[in-house]
């Protein structure tokens, strides 16, 4: 978005968009024209930066939150595993778990 | 008397980071016992009977993420924030069932707090859903499927656990517990 001064010394307002992957410059016009389109496209401009701050604090939010309960899934998949292992168990192929041949648990 | 003692105050004294560095070493001897190493094998059963409250200091852990998430996701509903943990607690003895060893009552919570998780993350998407980008959206569904598919995992390690026990009496917490068979 932006004013571009004019040959003849008028300002004209300009706003850029993609279309098809290509910029396309609009002239949208002088004067109190150019200034509404200037102020509302600064309206929106502010509206999506302050949905865009919200949505990261949301984010971040959420991922401190699942953070906390990462370490209790993994605990509880470890000791799960462990327990496993001791009584003398092993995962076939990341799969089910399987008695080892022969072997006893840590307890024996 | 003494052994037990010891035992309680390596619990109250076992701060975060030590809990870190006591699974780090618990991991790794799993992952090399899965492999057959002999000695790793000896360490899991040594590390499981040498930390017997290791299971029940997570169970606390279990219910500090609980209360965070019913405070951050329910702020605003005080009556939800009143009600929900009598709901999480009757869903806690179900699951656990009668006299629950350490690690049942530890996989009981996590699934509880799975569900709990998956709750809140499908409240959020809902509560935003004519508002979002696509790529929020996005994001909200990958999270869906991830944390639906954990929940589900969760239920099967438990399902799991008894299903191979009694074979499996391993001391992790003061008394035996049945795991495997």
């Amino acid at each position: 978005m932006a004013w571009e001064k004019r040959q003849r010394g008028g300002y004209y307002y300009t706003r850029s968009r993609k279309v098809n992957g290509r910029v396309i410059r609009e002239y949208v016009g002088g004067g109190i024209l150019g200034e509404a389109s200037a102020r509302m496209d600064a309206a929106e401009r502010q509206r999506r930066e302050e949905k865009a701050a919200l949505w990261r604090e949301e984010r971040e939010r959420l991922e401190a939150l699942d953070g906390q309960m990462e370490e209790l899934y993994e605990t509880a998949e470890v000791l799960a595993k462990a327990a496993l292992v001791a009584a003398g168990y092993h995962q076939h192929k990341r799969g089910e778990w399987r008695k080892r041949r022969g072997k006893q648990s840590t307890k024996d | 008397m003494e052994n037990k003692a010891r035992k309680t105050s390596e619990h109250e004294d076992m701060t975060p980071a030590r809990r870190c560095e006591l699974l780090d070493e618990l991991k790794s001897a799993v992952a090399q016992a899965q492999h057959g190493d002999e000695e790793a094998f000896s360490k899991v059963g040594q590390l499981l009977m040498e930390f017997p409250l290791l299971a029940q200091s997570f169970v606390d852990l279990a219910r500090t993420v609980e209360r965070s998430y019913i405070k951050t996701i329910y702020r605003d509903d005080p009556l939800v924030q009143e009600a929900l943990p009598s709901q999480l607690n009757a869903m806690r003895e179900e699951l656990a069932g009668a006299e629950p060893s350490p690690l049942e009552r530890l996989l009981a919570e996590r699934i509880v707090a799975c569900w709990l998780q998956l709750q809140c993350a499908d409240l959020v998407y809902g509560q935003n859903l004519g508002e979002m980008s696509m790529a929020e959206s996005e994001y909200h569904q990958r999270r869906l499927d991830r944390l639906h598919k954990r929940y589900l995992s969760s239920i099967k390690t438990l399902a799991q656990i008894r299903k191979l026990s009694p074979a499996v009496q391993i001391n992790i917490a003061e008394k035996q517990i049945n795991t495997a068979g």
